[in-house]
């Protein structure tokens, strides 16, 4: 492993830039992330800062069972996003539907159709501790060697 | 007359202040605003073509999955138009209790507005307190209900779980140190000097722009309109002798202060409820029958209004729901937001008006 590679992974380690999109949810889980920015479980102690901007994200948080109008844009937010990236999916709503796969339902899950998902949180809706988890065992697990792995 | 606009500016659908996708559409004349416009339909799911022809069983755990946020008061309403279908009478404990969860419910959804206010307008250490404040709540109504979000706590005939004398008591001592922290948190917001800039004045909307609007809830009442509130009209917070608190300013100030009064009311109205809880079952018998109702109750952001017609085996054969934010939303966006001086008080306007846009479209 190079120098460069090996300072790369432990400053990535420590500093992962999180954006979340709700692509029709009921959102108890919107709230349950941000909950994690409460100095109770503190999500920036362990170097991951909530933006909210897609083009400075690592880590995309998707909630929500897709709905018609997102089916593109989820696309589109997904290529915005600067490698290495990774989607974490929060919540049964991008999992399976939840509640809102059944005859009548407007949206299409799951999110894997359109978007690769790297981990996926269960829940309806998962608690705090259980989503900050997610994001610090998978993010270091995608980053790590990047360069390397692509070359 | 020509209307001459410097640039239209879209806000959203994904934007740092919004927890959910809602776009505005904002034009502009130099900074001031001239015209603003609402553009739904990110979240629409469909929820009433799902609901249609499911058993009550079903319905009721997809009703409090309109809105997370304020999914108790979602559940209480359905269950109640559903007892009312049906004549099943509540035994008073398992009432006072439903006050209790729902109260617990409003209390962390006004700190959540409020903690989402003060986020928008960049004073993040306020906006981190309230957040603090409201995981306690939150923690309260998991040791009631079982559950932080969804809740699922009322049946029809009463409520699935009791309170138990411990849990009572730590109940009452966490609310109060929620009390004492908030008097604090207050006072920094009353007294703040910028915060009084960026909330005195902007964003003001009149007591007859409120009332012509249709405006509901926290939003109306800081206008000065009395009787919206209908909690005055529910048998058991009459019991408990609720009173509507109003606010005549009618600015963002004035919203986000009125929550706070509604919070310490919340806290007195558990304290009472939890004091004065009376002994015996806290779930009856019933069979829901056929009929056709609609009901209201007051959500954490006004009114909230189903209609339901059953038929004998309690299936939902068709359901309307009409929730408080739709209102608000249109009433900020053709009311409070116009003339407004810069660009950045839209988003805290509109913030201030506490949207919800899963409630909204479902």
């Amino acid at each position: 492993m190079s120098i460069l590679q090996s300072i790369k992974n432990a400053v990535r380690s420590r500093s992962i830039h999180v954006s979340y999109i709700d692509v029709g949810s009921c959102n108890g889980c919107d709230i349950e992330v941000l909950a994690c920015l409460a100095p109770r479980y503190d999500i920036e102690q362990y170097g991951i800062y909530v933006h909210n901007n897609p083009r400075e994200a690592d880590v995309l948080l998707v909630i929500g069972s897709v709905t018609p109008q997102w089916e593109d844009k989820l696309r589109n937010i997904w290529e915005k996003i600067p490698a290495p990236k990774a989607a974490i999916a929060i919540g049964n709503c991008p999992i399976s539907g939840c509640v809102y796969a059944r005859k009548g339902s407007l949206t299409t899950p799951p999110v894997k159709n359109y978007i690769p998902i790297a981990a996926e949180v269960p829940g309806c809706p998962p608690r705090p501790t259980e989503i900050l988890s997610a994001i610090l065992s998978v993010a270091p697990l995608i980053f790590k060697d990047y360069e390397e792995k692509q070359s | 007359m020509k209307k001459t606009v410097d640039v239209s500016i879209p806000l959203g659908p994904m934007h740092p202040c919004w927890k959910e996708p809602v776009r505005l559409k904002c034009e502009t004349a130099g900074e001031r605003v001239l015209h603003t416009e609402v553009e739904l339909g990110y979240m629409k799911k469909g929820i009433e073509r799902i609901m249609r022809g499911r058993p009550w069983q079903e319905v009721m755990f997809l009703a409090e999955r309109v809105c997370g946020i304020c999914s108790v008061v979602h559940n209480m309403v359905f269950i109640e138009a559903m007892e009312l279908i049906s004549d099943i009478a509540v035994p008073p404990r398992a009432a006072y209790l439903r006050v209790v969860a729902n109260e617990l419910d409003r209390v962390a959804s006004h700190i959540l507005a409020n903690f989402s206010y003060c986020y928008t307008i960049e004073h993040e250490t306020l906006a981190m307190y309230l957040l603090n404040t409201r995981e306690r709540v939150l923690d309260n109504l998991e040791r009631l209900t079982g559950s932080r979000i969804n809740t699922a706590y009322m049946i029809p005939g009463g409520v699935r779980f009791d309170l138990l004398p411990e849990d009572a008591a730590t109940m009452l001592a966490d609310l109060a140190k929620v009390e004492e922290e908030l008097k604090r948190y207050v006072q920094i917001f009353e007294s703040g000097p910028l915060i009084g800039l960026r909330s005195r004045g902007i964003g003001y909307m009149s007591r007859e722009d409120a009332i012509r609007a249709h405006t509901v809830g926290p939003t109306a009442r800081a206008s000065g309109v009395e009787d919206c509130d209908l909690r005055l009209r529910h048998p058991t917070y009459r019991a408990l002798g609720f009173e509507q608190v109003t606010r005549t300013e009618g600015d963002n100030f004035a919203r986000v202060m009125l929550r706070f009064q509604e919070v310490f009311q919340s806290i007195d109205l558990i304290r009472k409820c939890v004091d004065t809880l009376p002994a015996g079952h806290i779930r009856g018998g019933g069979l829901c029958r056929a009929g056709e109702v609609s009901y209201s109750g007051e959500a954490p952001r006004g009114e909230l209004t189903y209609t339901i017609k059953t038929d004998d085996f309690g299936r939902v054969l068709d359901i309307a729901i009409r929730t408080p934010s739709i209102m608000n939303i249109e009433a900020c966006a053709h009311y409070m937001v116009v003339n407004a001086t810069s660009i950045a008080d839209v988003t805290s306007t509109f913030i201030s008006s506490d949207p919800c846009i899963a409630c909204n479209e479902r």
